[in-house]
């Protein structure tokens, strides 16, 4: 059994994990705590990855990743180089596919701080930016991790939209799901299996730690 | 005086429509019903909300002035507030709320020996009484040095004991300071007890005293022509205050 | 209150009858090679027309349908991309005798103006310019193993190792090269002959061994006089010509 695509999964999750929970924290700020416009359409068009068939968003993702397609042709401009069927192609897909995800958690856990602990900071003399990094982040910080956990498990099990727009790459972006998948097209059912059986012990012990988390936010610390 | 606010808003069930000003040293108490506005008043003199039209004073600066839209933020106007609950940071400890932007942080084990909360430093909130929490908040907010102090109704929450006991801290804080403090409150003793002026407010109006007198004899008297404005107010004892309750009452 | 009864009877009077099996003895389920699937629906209308019996095909990579049928679903004839699979399934006593029932082969298509109208299909995969290739996954599409045999057979296989795009099948080689995704793609004939392919370009490759496709009907097959229809219509005057428009001899 190849090792590689087990390494490609736990390096897409793991980076997938830090760019989205970085990514994801200023979103769900704006979604808990500024008044705009056509939010409700904002909030649910950034939950859409999450209703949508993996292989609907991996042929839409596909299109616009491509050298031709809006994302894809920024992506070429600045670095030379196409974002489809490239390992940073599937980043930028599992960030989009598990987005939702991220967003989830921390949005629980923001909503569940006081409006007046917020508002104490600013009176000591905080902005509203300083206040989010020494007021809402260490508050929120179960929630952070939360996120975390659960974009990890899903983008380990990421399967549809990679096969779109991933190309199966061997080291590049053959993550595991697809490997399994191909032993299974190619009758090598003892290389799935090996395969699976390193992969649920992983999942199984991330959502222990998810639910330890969520279980000290709500019997608290 | 040192600060002056003269507001009107409309909230849901009335119009809020307050003038007054408080100087430098001196307790002011708006004391009132619960909803009668004046948690909304010291929250505007925070920065915390805006009133629809109104100016806000402090010595020469303009907090707020709606008619030449401006208005200075609450990180800015260097104003302390004590709320009735969740006014410590959960996650710091008692030393870390009160070093939190404390002016110097060289003063903090200073400032918490004079609250007596030094046993307390490295103890989190949840670990601490209400009494003591409360006592923390105020001296979180004085570690800054404010210019302003707002208390709103920081010991309703309590007991009876440590009300009392915490009373008698303010008042001993007061006589050191010599900052305008504004307090809110719906208990008639505490008003008493702590103010030296005293502002009773009823359905977002200052209820003045020549008013209780018109309404109990139902004639316009020859209204009080104060020396200062500021003396207008001035509700010193309990039967005052109670005669202005149940009028009110009556006339609802 | 009369109205509502009345549409309340018929509605049930419907539901009754799609519970009826009365036509379902006339029914088949074909299983499909993804590659066929333009060639196969022409040809299943053609035979529901002229016999009355209803087909309903699924379409699929041959490697998975192959473990479909292992696993026991109740296809009743198997239309598959090799002939490695359809012996397979003889010698498992799935299913009866196999025959050849078309002959693609692989082409390599492109739809950028750049690489067309080079000497050879070689040139083209060799050219800089080329950054990406599709083939079909070797191990279970038999256009990718035919692919790679040709690749292979050039001596280029290793070389332009880094080029490679592994799609799951054959007929998403083709997409990934019409969205200009791959710069080019091994496809099928057929692929590179639809209206889909009119503004691109294809290359014969004359390494790539043919892909002789096999069919067999499925020994557990409930409706075995329909199947053995289906099967002899494969090869009948029409279907041939049906083939032969799509690219399969």
């Amino acid at each position: 059994m190849d090792p590689a695509p087990l390494y490609l999964s736990l390096k897409l999750a793991f980076v997938t994990t830090v760019v989205l929970v970085i990514l994801a924290a200023p979103l769900t700020y704006l979604l808990v705590y500024v008044r705009f416009a056509g939010k409700s359409f904002f909030d649910a068009l950034l939950n859409l990855p999450m209703v949508l068939p993996p292989t609907v968003l991996g042929f839409y993702l596909l299109l616009v990743m491509t050298p031709r397609g809006g994302i894809g042709r920024f992506w070429q401009a600045v670095t030379g180089s196409p974002l489809v069927f490239t390992f940073a192609g599937i980043v930028v897909a599992s960030l989009v596919y598990s987005l939702p995800f991220a967003i989830q958690p921390m949005k629980a856990a923001f909503e569940k701080i006081d409006r007046r602990l917020l508002e104490s900071a600013y009176v000591l003399g905080l902005s509203p930016l300083a206040a989010f990094f020494r007021v809402i982040i260490p508050n929120a910080i179960n929630g952070l991790a939360a996120s975390a956990v659960l974009v990890f498990i899903h983008t380990l099990g990421e399967f549809g939209v990679i096969l779109m727009v991933g190309g199966s790459i061997p080291g590049e972006t053959r993550v595991a799901s697809i490997a399994i998948y191909e032993a299974v097209e190619a009758l090598r059912y003892e290389d799935a299996a090996m395969m699976c059986l390193i992969l649920v012990p992983i999942s199984y012990l991330f959502l222990l730690l998810i639910n330890r988390l969520t279980q000290r936010q709500i019997y608290g610390t | 005086m040192e600060l002056n606010i003269s507001i009107r808003k409309k909230l849901p069930h009335f119009d809020l429509d307050v003038t007054f000003g408080c100087r430098k040293g001196r307790l002011l108490v708006l004391v009132g019903p619960s909803g009668a506005g004046k948690t909304t008043i010291i929250r505007m003199l925070a920065g915390l909300d805006r009133p629809d039209k109104g100016r806000i004073q402090y010595g020469g600066e303009t907090w707020l002035d709606t008619e030449k839209n401006l208005f200075l933020a609450p990180q800015k106007r260097r104003v302390g507030y004590v709320f009735q609950e969740y006014t410590l940071f959960p996650h710091l400890t008692v030393s870390g709320n009160v070093a939190f932007s404390a002016e110097d942080k060289a003063e903090v084990p200073s400032l918490l020996k004079r609250f007596n909360i030094w046993h307390l430093k490295d103890r989190k909130p949840d670990r601490i009484s209400g009494g003591e929490r409360q006592r923390c908040a105020i001296c979180q907010a004085m570690a800054r040095r404010p210019r302003l102090l707002l208390l709103d109704e920081p010991f309703s929450a309590l007991d009876a004991v440590t009300r009392q006991n915490l009373r008698e801290e303010l008042q001993k804080l007061k006589r050191e300071l010599s900052i305008p403090i504004i307090h809110v409150t719906h208990d008639i003793s505490e008003a008493l007890y702590l103010g030296d002026d005293v502002l009773p407010m009823v359905n977002g109006r200052i209820v003045r005293k020549w008013m209780v007198q018109f309404m109990l004899k139902g004639r316009p008297p020859v209204p009080e022509r104060p020396a200062e404005p500021e003396d207008a107010y001035g509700y010193r004892d309990r039967q005052d205050l109670s005669i202005l309750y149940n009028s009110l009452e009556m006339m609802h | 209150m009369k109205r509502f009864s009345l549409s309340l009877f018929v509605l049930l009077f419907a539901l009754m009858g799609s519970f009826c099996p009365a036509a379902a003895a006339e029914k088949l389920i074909v299983a499909v090679a993804a590659n066929f699937i333009l060639p196969s629906g022409e040809i299943v209308a053609l035979f529901q027309e002229r016999t009355g019996i209803t087909v309903e095909p699924t379409y699929s990579s041959t490697g998975k349908l192959y473990g479909q049928i292992v696993q026991g679903a109740p296809y009743d004839v198997f239309l598959s991309a090799d002939e490695a699979r359809p012996a397979q399934l003889k010698e498992q006593d799935l299913a009866d005798e196999p025959f050849v029932y078309a002959r693609g082969q692989v082409v390599l298509w492109t739809a950028k103006k750049s690489l067309q109208g080079a000497a050879d299909w070689q040139s083209v995969v060799k050219n800089p310019e080329t950054r990406k290739i599709a083939i079909a996954n070797t191990e279970s599409a038999p256009y990718g193993t035919a692919a790679m045999t040709a690749l292979e057979a050039a001596g280029l296989w290793e070389a332009l190792k880094e080029k490679y795009v592994f799609p799951q099948t054959v007929a998403q080689a083709f997409q990934y090269a019409l969205t200009e995704s791959a710069d080019a793609g091994f496809c099928a004939y057929s692929s590179a002959l639809s209206d889909k392919a009119k503004g691109g370009f294809f290359y014969p490759v004359p390494e790539a061994p043919p892909i002789v496709q096999a069919a067999c009907v499925l020994k557990r097959t409930e409706n075995r006089p329909a199947a053995e229809k289906f099967a002899a219509f494969l090869d009948s005057p029409e279907a041939k010509e049906i083939k032969e428009k799509y690219g399969y001899r």
